[in-house]
């Protein structure tokens, strides 16, 4: 009986420390900040990391080259903003305004290189979008 | 007029769902069985009034009533019938009034089906029922109300949003209400019977039901989902551990260790207190991961609002811990275990591992969707954890589940199979050596790919073998051929074979998710008409561009061709850019060519104004047609686990498992008799194990 329980204990064991060195090493490897855009302006702590930022499509400079799988535009907060030139493709929800979310890191010359765009989507569950809605219909 | 109905119907659902407590109650407290029929009574009225308000919103959505605030915003006019009744769900109202509807059907259905058990256990069930359907009334009568009237009759309605114009999604939703649902009343059995002081396990195997049916709902609805977001979202993956997709993982994850931890209690009444926590933690997290894609505090891509749903859910989310916490610690000695384990590898260690593995899959998912939340404590900015987070932990984690899915068949209850596992295993282990020989010699070299061939091979020849020990010890008492014996152990044994049905398309499934995950392609290509490009074995030409009008939308679609570098033959694809009437963004078409071994997908990303260059992203996907296939199987397994038997059995019978004949040596005639009797009279296998849990009581 005891025995079966030390066999137990020894096999949780290195379960448990399996699954943390798996842990770490994920949380590690995917570990990525997340950050308004105004905070990450003002804190240059992070302008060298990989960083995942938010905030708003700036209506002007928003330049999309569908062909080329490119788009430039200016992402900004309530007081600053930063340039973003993205490659990929567009996401559909795309347009000046909206707010999105890109992946990516800050290039020499100030301009933050994404690898990935994902915009806020109008999911089937989003009651502002609702709201939103029922004010156009009136 | 119709509105007002629904709306009526509401408020009267919620106050007869109080008056149910209020009479279960009272049943409880002084074992009255007319206050008892009269809580039935009730809760079948509820079924009504919730039916009524649903066909009121139907007709609503169905007649195209824009004074209705929820018909005007999620359809229009020229909306097609189909998708007319599908945007009953397509917005926050209408799904939780779907869920409504679901959890008061099947309220009905146990508390018809369990009406001859003790008064108070009956009552107390129903009084959880009516705590739960209770709020759903009044979550929709004042937070998320789908009778809200426009002050002007709207002259059209918004629309659909496109993405969800899809018949995947017309489905996907309501699976998951179905299993959400289905866990309200396993957790309302389990209060009942603590709370009525059961000493037996018969009540868990009842339960056994209801996980299934969750199981089985929430399984089709999680891979639909998967398979909708993969044909119409277009970034060539099926799984974004987003919150929203993980919000519906958990409760999967645990309902899937349920099913293998209530066998143990119903066979060796071990695991109780687990069983009881895993119940609860069950039913938790579906309202959690409500709460949680409600809510918005945890960033997604799926944006939410509706802050008072969310509160409604977060202060019924805190009176659901409390009520389980407090029933489980109080009932703490109903709970002790009759046994303790005998050995490693026996069936209980085994169901043992697959429980604690796939509990600590489910906290790796639960701490990295609320990694934000817990990091945003600790330091300046919150954190993200990437798909790699989880990625690095489940698939390690999810390759071990295989490996004790490939040891399973082969084990049996309280003995440890040492010497007969090793021999059971030999042909399996030899064949998987094979493969890891040949494998590397036909280029597949990646460790993990090889790993999860060799465990994959040995999990379906194991059950091969298990099946085939089966039907050689029948073939030694009757006479039949091999097929019809073989035929009569499947059919002898539905929760076994069924299951390990499950288990083969979960390989099925994990080989789909292996291929795809460890050797997709990805590239982008600019190209002019005629032009040619090639990626992982097939050239692309892109021959021209067209536009196309349909009935609510035009389509800009890129022919493209692809010819297989082998010589095959060529397929004609045409990823489409689709601009919706009623919507203000395009939608991208993804033309997707599926074979066995791959999959190619084309998305349009652009073109310029002349259409002289366009840009199309092609993804090379191997192997995921195999994760379609693997739920498929995973499911009629599931279906086949809740079949009563299908064959008749002339002759009262040899045992249709190893477990069980090896079980019949070790125990006295007496029961050896009950057990015989078990082949005849199963009708299903709750009361098949009831009666042998009667029986073998006095051998303890």
């Amino acid at each position: 009986m005891t025995h079966v329980r030390i066999k137990m204990l020894i096999v949780g064991l290195v379960l448990v420390a399996s699954v943390s060195y798996l842990a770490v090493a994920g949380v590690k490897s995917g570990w990525v900040y997340y950050m308004h855009v105004d905070d990450f302006v003002l804190d240059d702590s992070y302008q060298h990391r990989r960083v995942r930022l938010y905030g708003l499509v700036d209506e002007d400079k928003v330049e999309v080259q569908p062909a080329m799988l490119t788009a430039s535009f200016d992402l900004r907060g309530t007081s600053n903003s930063v340039p973003v030139h993205f490659e990929g493709v567009v996401p559909d929800t795309f347009k000046p305004g909206c707010e999105v979310m890109v992946e990516g890191k800050l290039d020499e010359v100030g301009v933050f290189q994404a690898d990935t765009l994902m915009t806020k989507c109008a999911s089937k569950y989003q009651s502002e979008e609702h709201e939103k809605r029922i004010e156009a219909i009136q | 007029m119709t509105a007002d109905m629904g709306y009526i119907s509401l408020i009267g659902a919620m106050l007869i769902a109080a008056g149910a407590f209020f009479c279960s109650a009272l049943a409880a407290k002084d074992g009255l069985t007319g206050a008892l029929l009269w809580a039935r009574r009730l809760i079948y009225v509820y079924v009504v009034m919730i039916v009524l308000s649903c066909w009121s919103l139907l007709s609503a959505l169905i007649n195209s009533d824009f004074q209705n605030a929820y018909v005007a915003s999620y359809t229009e006019k020229a909306l097609p019938t189909g998708y007319k009744i599908a945007a009953f769900w397509a917005g926050q109202e209408g799904s939780l009034m779907l869920w409504t509807l679901l959890l008061a059907g099947m309220s009905a259905v146990a508390v018809y089906s369990y009406s001859k058990r003790e008064t108070i256990e009956q009552a107390v069930m129903i009084r959880i029922l009516a705590m739960v359907c209770g709020f759903f009334a009044a979550l929709m009568l004042f937070a998320a109300n789908p009778f809200e009237q426009l002050p002007v009759r709207a002259v059209d309605g918004r629309g659909l949003n496109p993405l969800l114009q899809d018949p995947y999604m017309i489905i996907h939703p309501p699976l998951l209400f179905v299993g959400y649902a289905a866990y309200t009343i396993p957790w309302a059995m389990l209060l009942a019977a603590l709370i009525a002081g059961r000493k037996d396990n018969q009540w868990i195997g009842a339960t056994r039901k209801w996980l299934m049916v969750s199981w089985l709902f929430l399984t089709i609805g999680i891979l639909l989902g998967a398979k909708w977001a993969y044909i119409e979202l277009g970034w060539g993956g099926y799984w974004a551990w987003d919150p929203v997709e993980n919000a519906s993982l958990l409760p999967w994850l645990t309902g899937t260790a349920l099913l293998h931890s209530i066998m143990i209690q119903q066979q060796r009444g071990m695991f109780k207190t687990w069983n009881a926590v895993l119940i609860s933690v069950t039913f938790l997290l579906c309202i959690f991961g409500t709460y949680l894609t409600r809510s918005g505090v945890v960033q997604s891509v799926h944006a939410f609002g509706g802050s008072l749903v969310a509160t409604f859910f977060l202060v019924f989310l805190g009176l659901c811990v409390v009520i389980s916490m407090a029933v489980i610690i109080w009932r703490h000695k109903l709970l002790k275990s009759e046994k303790s384990l005998e050995g490693m590898f026996t069936k209980e260690g085994a169901f043992l591992a697959v429980n604690v593995l796939l509990v600590i899959i489910t906290l790796t998912t639960l701490v990295g969707t609320i990694f934000p939340l817990i990091s945003s404590v600790v330091l300046p900015e919150p954190v993200t954890v990437g798909p790699n987070f989880y990625n690095k932990i489940v698939l390690p984690l999810g390759l071990a589940l295989l490996a004790v899915m490939a040891v399973g068949p082969l084990l049996t209850y309280g003995k440890d199979a040492g010497r007969s596992l090793a021999k059971g295993l030999l042909i399996p282990a030899i064949t998987a050596a094979i493969v890891l020989v040949i494998a590397p010699a036909l280029g597949l070299t990646d460790p993990w790919a090889l790993a999860c061939a060799a465990i994959a091979t040995v999990s379906i020849l194991s059950v091969g073998v298990g099946l085939a020990n089966a039907v050689k010890q029948r073939l030694k008492i009757e006479e039949e051929t091999a097929v019809t014996a073989t035929l009569h152990v499947i059919d002898g044994n539905h929760r076994r074979y069924g299951g390990q049905f499950v288990h083969i398309g979960m390989v099925l499934f994990m080989i789909g998710v292996a291929g795809s995950s460890l050797f997709g392609v990805e590239q982008n290509f600019r190209l002019s008409p005629g032009e040619s490009a090639s990626i992982s074995g097939y050239t692309i030409t892109f021959a021209g561009l067209h536009q196309n009008r349909q009935a609510n939308y035009t389509a800009v679609e890129a022919q493209v061709n692809l010819y297989p570098s082998n010589g095959g033959t060529p397929v004609e694809l045409r990823p489409q850019r689709r601009f919706y009437d009623k919507s203000e963004q395009p939608s991208a078409q993804v033309a997707l060519n599926s074979t066995w071994l791959r999959d190619t997908y084309l998305t349009l990303g652009g073109w310029n104004e002349d259409g002289s260059l366009v840009a199309i992203q092609a993804i090379i996907n191997p192997l995921v047609a195999w994760i379609w296939i693997g739920g498929i199987v995973m499911s009629i397994g599931a279906v086949f686990c809740l079949m009563p038997r299908l064959m008749s059995q002339t002759v009262p019978g040899p045992m249709s498992s190893p477990e069980s004949t090896s079980q019949n040596k070790r125990k006295p005639a007496s029961v050896h008799l009950a057990l015989a009797g078990e082949g005849l009279c199963e009708v299903s296998s709750t009361i098949n194990t009831n009666i042998s849990n009667k029986e073998t009581e006095p051998i303890k």
